[in-house]
């Protein structure tokens, strides 16, 4: 997991001691990169802004639950995100979801009790938090692997299929390769994450996507 | 009717984090198509689970995400072809929205008149400086 860089720890550190100063350098550190994420999504600047304006205040109020393990960067997008959201929704541009799922789709998922109490779903984020942070460094570890040796097409196609979700035949497609060298570099991972998920003690039912295949 | 999205962009959307003009056409989706909204649905109601996937965890964690830095020797044209390659992938078919805010920050510092930004940064300090702890 990415951590808060030494300058931002230090910056952080005098803010919350109520140094003004330094409250003004994290603005101008970060304000630009929020403006263009939000910008980029709803396209009028004064709206935009008044969203970003919104997420500083957000951060400085919610500045106790900080706790530096996260990189400042992505604590602040996800400020940020929140507000846009919530912005979108208010303006009507964001539906609000069913609140089940319904029983033809994915009804498996539902919980075994709706009254789930709300302690019992902050001690889940809690496990998950432990969970993901055991994997995240095995997948930082490859990620850096496949850049230090230059195995550029190997981590694009990795990306594709997980993070964007395509399917092999159009990844063979993006990258220029064949189906089988994709096949290939998705097995391999997956073996290794598997690898990682039984070293770490974890359940298996927790990452069904590295069985399902 | 089988949604054309993907199961990780549903999970990207749900967080803010696919490319925008992908958000609006979910958005607009979600309006007439139930299905879409039960598939949002459920993946909110398998994350209540503790199911987890490796798309969520890469985007959220930003496992392959270039450092400032190197976008900024992206923009000016310092990198080797290779990694110049792969951070426009990232951007543009990984569709990164952080490093593409980062990108167009960089980008637009370039640009921008110096007075419009310390207008703004005035702007963004005074109205939250009153939080700041006594």
């Amino acid at each position: 997991m990415k951590s808060a860089s030494e300058t931002d720890r230090l910056l952080i550190k005098r803010i919350r001691s109520g140094d003004g100063d330094a409250w003004g350098d994290l603005i101008s550190r970060y304000e630009g990169r929020l403006l263009a994420f939000v910008e980029s999504r709803i396209g009028r600047r004064a709206a935009s802004e008044d969203i970003v304006q919104e997420a500083f205040v957000g951060f400085l109020t919610s500045l106790p639950n900080y706790d530096g393990r996260r990189s400042l960067e992505s604590y602040l997008f996800s400020i940020c995100a929140y507000k846009l959201t919530d912005h979108m929704r208010r303006e009507g541009r964001r539906p609000a979801l069913p609140l089940s799922a319904g029983a033809d789709s994915g009804g498996e998922w539902q919980l075994a009790s709706s009254a789930r109490g709300a302690s019992s779903i902050a001690r889940s984020g809690e496990r998950r938090n432990l969970e993901e942070t055991a994997i995240v460094e095995a997948l930082q570890q490859q990620v850096s692997r496949w850049k230090e040796r230059g195995d550029w097409v190997k981590l694009q196609c990795i990306e594709l299929l997980f993070v964007r979700g395509w399917a092999n035949k159009e990844v063979a497609g993006e990258l220029s390769i064949t189906e089988q060298q994709v096949a290939n570099y998705k097995f391999d991972f997956l073996a290794r994450m598997r690898a990682i998920v039984r070293k770490q003690g974890l359940s298996e039912d927790i990452f069904p996507e590295i069985y399902s295949e | 009717m089988a949604s054309k999205f993907t199961h990780a962009d549903l999970e990207a959307y749900l967080d803010e984090a696919l490319v925008p003009t992908e958000m609006s056409e979910i958005e607009s989706q979600l309006r007439t198509d139930v299905q879409l909204g039960r598939e949002l649905a459920a993946i909110n109601a398998r994350r209540d689970a503790g199911v987890h996937t490796l798309g969520e965890i890469w985007r959220r964690q930003r496992i392959s995400c270039p450092t400032r830095e190197q976008l900024g020797s992206f923009l000016l044209g310092a990198l080797a072809p290779e990694q110049a390659d792969y951070i426009a992938f990232h951007i543009e078919k990984a569709g990164c929205r952080f490093c593409r805010a980062n990108h167009d920050d960089l980008k637009a510092q370039q640009e921008e008149a110096n007075d419009a930004v310390a207008t703004r940064r005035k702007k963004y300090f005074q109205s939250s400086a009153g939080y700041l702890r006594k």
